[in-house]
């Protein structure tokens, strides 16, 4: 699937069409979601208060661990972990789950790629940093498109209903109290999209 | 009395003394005075007649001078809420915008403003928004919204009122407007293409007329003093305005000015500000706290209510 492949707004309304698909747009490349997305469909219907909207999401990365991203070196006599880094883009997230874990006294970074922790049990805390989960794409991603949907919807639209499956999301708004059909509606948007969208 | 034109110039720092000064000679009036780095932008009223001798002035300091119709004007610019759906695009950008020809803007975001049945606006916010000259209220994409559901929002506001959104929609069409600019709907990124730009060049223009209006009203009854008189005189006569940080700390407004100095302290002070004719400001105008933070709002009575005008 590549991304984008299908990207589908409906409104009654031609004009109203293209502006909100212009806010969608917009949205998913301040968001960086445009990758991670294969096919999308929303629809508009403000005479009833509603939008629906229908992702399938494409692959995104398994999880990482510190043992995938750095190498690591124990000192037993100085009592210190090096962790050496080797892929970057991860610095921030390993650096904030271990000031979690040591505390940020504990933690030096004598270079941009070299962290130094001090502890009294190197041996046993790096068999447990190896596994450590470093980032999760999944939950990122999840995240994102979270604030995503709540960012392209219409601001008053403030009954929500959103079901994240594998790679399917499903996200309903409105003002009123939301109707069973509705979510169905949004359900049949998925299937048509996972059968390749409307040719 | 002489008849007052906006101007609003832009140059550099160096010399600009000499300009400030010849405008003093001249009668004229500085409204506000913002440095930035090595840049000076004033923005003055010039007696008309001598209009040539302030850009004979200009020219040799090398700077440039243009007509700035919306001095003098304060706008609320009112969005739904203070969500990120409606800032820092499009409601900053069309505030921005305004202020290119020498308009105070200030934004003003409802509680809950947000929505179709239930958007509503509290008794407070629109007598806030009723202390500015003219309102623009920005909208969104969805022509049903703003012609059907948005319009209770406009209840009690007495001021003019201009509406943006996306649709291309008439006057007419959207109920208690006084002007509706299409083409400026809700968007997520900077308003810069070439239809936007355009789009808010247009809503200046239908601001700037509004404003014409509403100055043409005035000359029919004018105002006891002219607000930009209460400028100079509160500036020589209270000096702490001086110590005020706000970038406008009077605020010029089409028949009155917003003092931004605390009402309990200063209302004293100002009401007895005295004018060389011998006559005080509470004789010639309402002195009120403002809905805005703890400030003072002055509300200049006409020529016809005071019985003289100075």
């Amino acid at each position: 699937m590549d991304s984008l492949e299908v990207f589908d707004v409906e409104s009654a309304i031609a004009p109203e069409q293209e502006f909100y698909r212009k806010i969608i747009e917009d949205n998913l490349s301040s968001l960086k979601l445009a990758p991670a997305i294969g096919r999308i469909k929303v629809v508009l219907r403000p005479e009833d208060s509603l939008f629906q909207m229908a992702i399938l999401l494409r692959d995104v990365g398994t999880r990482v661990t510190t043992a995938d991203i750095a190498d690591m070196e124990v000192k037993p006599i100085a009592s210190e972990i090096i962790i050496s880094i080797k892929k970057e883009q991860y610095i921030p997230e390993l650096l904030g789950k271990l000031w979690e874990r040591y505390g940020k006294a504990n933690i030096s970074q004598p270079d941009r790629w070299t962290v130094t922790i001090s502890t009294d049990n190197p041996r046993a805390e790096a068999a447990f940093l190896k596994d450590m989960m470093v980032a999760d794409p999944r939950h990122r991603l999840h995240e994102n498109l979270v604030d995503f949907a709540i960012r392209v919807t219409p601001e008053g639209f403030r009954v929500r209903y959103h079901l994240y499956k594998g790679n399917q999301f499903i996200f309903v708004a409105s003002e009123e109290a939301l109707k069973h059909e509705w979510i169905e509606e949004a359900g049949a948007m998925l299937e048509e999209l996972t059968k390749g969208g409307k040719k | 009395m002489a008849v007052l034109r906006p101007y609003l110039y832009t140059g550099g720092v160096h010399k600009h003394g000499l300009l400030i000064e010849l405008l003093e000679d001249l009668g004229g009036y500085i409204i506000q005075k913002v440095v930035t780095g090595t840049e000076v932008n004033l923005i003055m009223l010039i007696p008309e007649k001598d209009i040539p001798i302030v850009k004979k002035q200009s020219e040799e300091l090398l700077g440039m001078m243009v007509e700035a119709p919306l001095t003098g004007v304060e706008i609320a610019v009112v969005s739904p809420t203070l969500a990120s759906h409606h800032l820092p695009h499009s409601a900053c950008d069309i505030a921005e915008y305004l202020r290119h020809p020498g308009a105070n803007t200030n934004m003003i975001g409802l509680a809950r403003g947000m929505g179709r049945r239930v958007s509503l606006s509290m008794d407070y916010e629109r007598r806030l928004i009723n202390e500015h000259d003219i309102a623009v209220f920005t909208f969104g994409s969805f022509s049903d919204c703003i012609i059907n559901k948005k319009p209770k929002l406009f209840e009690g506001i007495e001021i003019p009122i201009v509406v943006t959104g996306g649709p291309d929609l008439k006057t007419e069409e959207v109920p208690g407007a006084d002007l509706y600019v299409g083409s400026i709907g809700r968007t997520s990124h900077r308003l810069r293409k070439t239809e936007e730009i355009s789009a808010l060049d247009k809503l200046n223009e239908g601001v700037g007329k509004i404003a014409d209006n509403i100055r043409k009203q005035q000359a029919k009854d004018p105002l006891a003093v002219l607000p930009a008189r209460v400028m100079k005189e509160i500036e020589n006569q209270v000096p702490e305005i001086r110590t005020v940080l706000s970038p406008a700390p009077l605020t010029l407004q089409l028949n009155g000015l917003r003092v931004k100095l605390p009402y309990d302290e200063f209302h004293e002070k100002i009401e007895k500000l005295e004018f060389d004719e011998g006559v005080t400001l509470s004789e010639l105008a309402n002195i009120s706290k403002s809905k805005m933070k703890n400030y003072i709002l002055i509300k200049i009575k006409s020529k016809s209510d005071v019985g003289f005008a100075i």
